[in-house]
């Protein structure tokens, strides 16, 4: 029955492994406000490159695992590929089917980061 | 009594505990708004045909069946599309006149968003400054009223029933207190969460102007009711001007209308109307001592099952709604859950950001009670609330 709150998504949510402040990083901010999550992502750039990028915020499970996983994936990454991505690969990387309204919640995560790739463009 | 409402026939399982968002639909409103539009769906206050006869008929004596649920004059009754609009209209049609630089509203904190901006609005607008009465042991203070009622106080705005904290203010000792200050000072309730619950009386409470929606009365969407005295409606300023809300019309002026018709501008949603008259009758005929009765059996119901979860802490509580966190979980995790087991409860701030800021919760949970609710409602949440347990491995506290 459970495919949404699989153990994956759980655990994110009650063990982040990205959670905290990159200081004298960049930063980007966005709340969802259907629900009130809210989200910061600060994030180190350097040569076209994500360094180093972590999370703070409140939200429901799929927003907060949703983003703890996307830094995973981003992590390292050239900032061109990060701008690559789809929003359907955020379900893939979730292993889910969402419908619309947690899409929203698990997009979240992915709209902060497209705000800290183009920030790095200015 | 969920067999008069046709939502069950589809939705055998459904258990609908967000009545505070909007009530389900009895089939007598139902059928009121498909017999205006099958049988006179005529305009009104037009035709010199039938069916515009009988369609003005039917919308005039709505107006009437309005007015006597709540305890006022049929010439004292405006339609408007719901609270919302109610609360602007008089904040543009009244405010926009009387409120000056310099003057002061008074506000309470536990305001929805409806009952808030457009008072914020008016305040930049003018100059005003917006007061705020807070809350003591999760009560409304009205200890501090008398401190904060100034020369300058123009309005009190604020709620009967706490969309989120669920509880009944006690307008009446307000109503006194400030009349007693300075009868001049304009009372407005938002009576949004409380017509379907409580027996509202607008001359007892003793205020000035008086807001709900047809929609959480278990009448249609789009309707709703702006109650004010004559005297006060004559001297407001419509937000609409065109067709139906005028007297005499030249190339260069115009003449409109007396008494309400001056704020029903352009053809108002007529079968909406009709059909808010028979949620009016639909409420009168259970009786509000049935209605409570049956609400608060089943709110102690609802308390004992709950005080069951782990690391529930109900925020809020009233008679026919509560609000609640559970550790660990966001409310749109709960509600989600809840989902699966035909549980339609709200997640979120219910419009009432500021009210959760200063309670210290990002959001909440809200289960909100309605006529065709049963224990079989009640059962069914509580079964999806352990299964959110289980998925989230809440543990009871050691």
């Amino acid at each position: 029955m459970d495919d949404l709150y699989k153990e994956i998504i759980i655990d994110r949510y009650q063990n982040p492994q990205n959670r905290g402040v990159v200081e004298g990083g960049v930063e980007a901010f966005e709340v969802n406000i259907l629900c009130g999550d809210k989200l910061k992502i600060t994030a180190k750039i350097q040569d076209g490159i994500m360094e180093d990028v972590k999370f703070e915020g409140g939200g429901c499970a799929i927003s907060m695992a949703s983003v703890d996983m996307l830094l995973d994936k981003i992590k390292g990454k050239k900032i061109d590929d990060i701008k690559k991505i789809k929003g359907s690969e955020i379900e893939e990387m979730l292993g889910v089917e969402l419908t619309s309204v947690r899409k929203k919640c698990a997009y979240l995560g992915l709209e902060v980061v497209r705000k800290i790739v183009n920030l790095d463009k200015k | 009594m969920k067999k008069i409402f046709p939502i069950y026939q589809k939705h055998s399982k459904l258990a609908y505990l967000d009545s505070a968002a909007t009530a389900l639909k009895p089939k007598s409103v139902i059928d009121a708004v498909c017999d205006y539009y099958s049988f006179y769906s005529a305009n009104i206050h037009r035709g010199i045909y039938e069916i515009s006869e009988e369609a003005t008929k039917k919308y005039e004596e709505a107006r009437d069946v309005v007015a006597k649920f709540i305890g006022a004059k049929s010439n004292e009754i405006v339609f408007t599309r719901g609270t919302t609009e109610s609360i602007n209209l008089v904040a543009c049609g009244w405010g926009e006149i009387n409120i000056k630089q310099g003057d002061e509203i008074i506000l309470t904190v536990m305001e929805h968003h409806s009952n808030l901006l457009p008072w914020q609005i008016l305040a930049k607008k003018t100059g005003a400054k917006l007061k705020y009465l807070g809350l003591k042991n999760g009560q409304l203070d009205l200890t501090e009223l008398k401190n904060i009622l100034t020369s300058k106080t123009k309005l009190v705005a604020l709620t009967q029933i706490s969309n989120v904290l669920g509880m009944e203010n006690p307008i009446k000792e307000l109503a006194t207190q400030v009349k007693n200050y300075n009868s001049d000072i304009k009372i407005l309730v938002d009576g949004a969460q409380a017509v379907a619950h409580i027996k509202v009386d607008v001359k007892d409470l003793g205020v000035d102007f008086y807001a709900f929606s047809g929609h959480k009365l278990y009448g249609p969407t789009g309707i709703g009711v702006l109650w004010a005295r004559s005297e006060i409606l004559d001297k407001m300023e419509p937000l609409n001007y065109g067709g139906g809300m005028i007297k005499e019309v030249s190339l260069y002026d115009s003449i409109l209308a007396d008494g309400v018709d001056k704020f029903e501008g352009g053809t108002p949603p007529i079968a909406e109307v009709i059909a808010l008259a028979e949620a009016v009758k639909f409420v009168e005929n259970l009786g509000f001592d049935f209605i409570s009765d049956r609400e608060e059996k089943l709110m102690s119901y609802l308390i004992e099952q709950i005080s069951n979860i782990p690391n529930l802490k109900i925020v809020g509580q009233g008679s026919s709604l509560m609000t609640f966190v559970i550790e660990g979980v966001h409310t749109h995790d709960v509600a989600e859950i809840l989902n699966r087991y035909g549980v339609c409860v709200r997640s979120g701030h219910h419009c009432a950001m500021p009210l959760h800021e200063i309670l210290g919760v990002e959001a909440t949970t809200r289960v909100s009670l309605g006529i065709y609710n049963d224990k079989d409602d009640i059962d069914n949440l509580i079964k999806g609330l352990k299964e959110v347990g289980k998925i989230f491995k809440v543990k009871l506290p050691i």
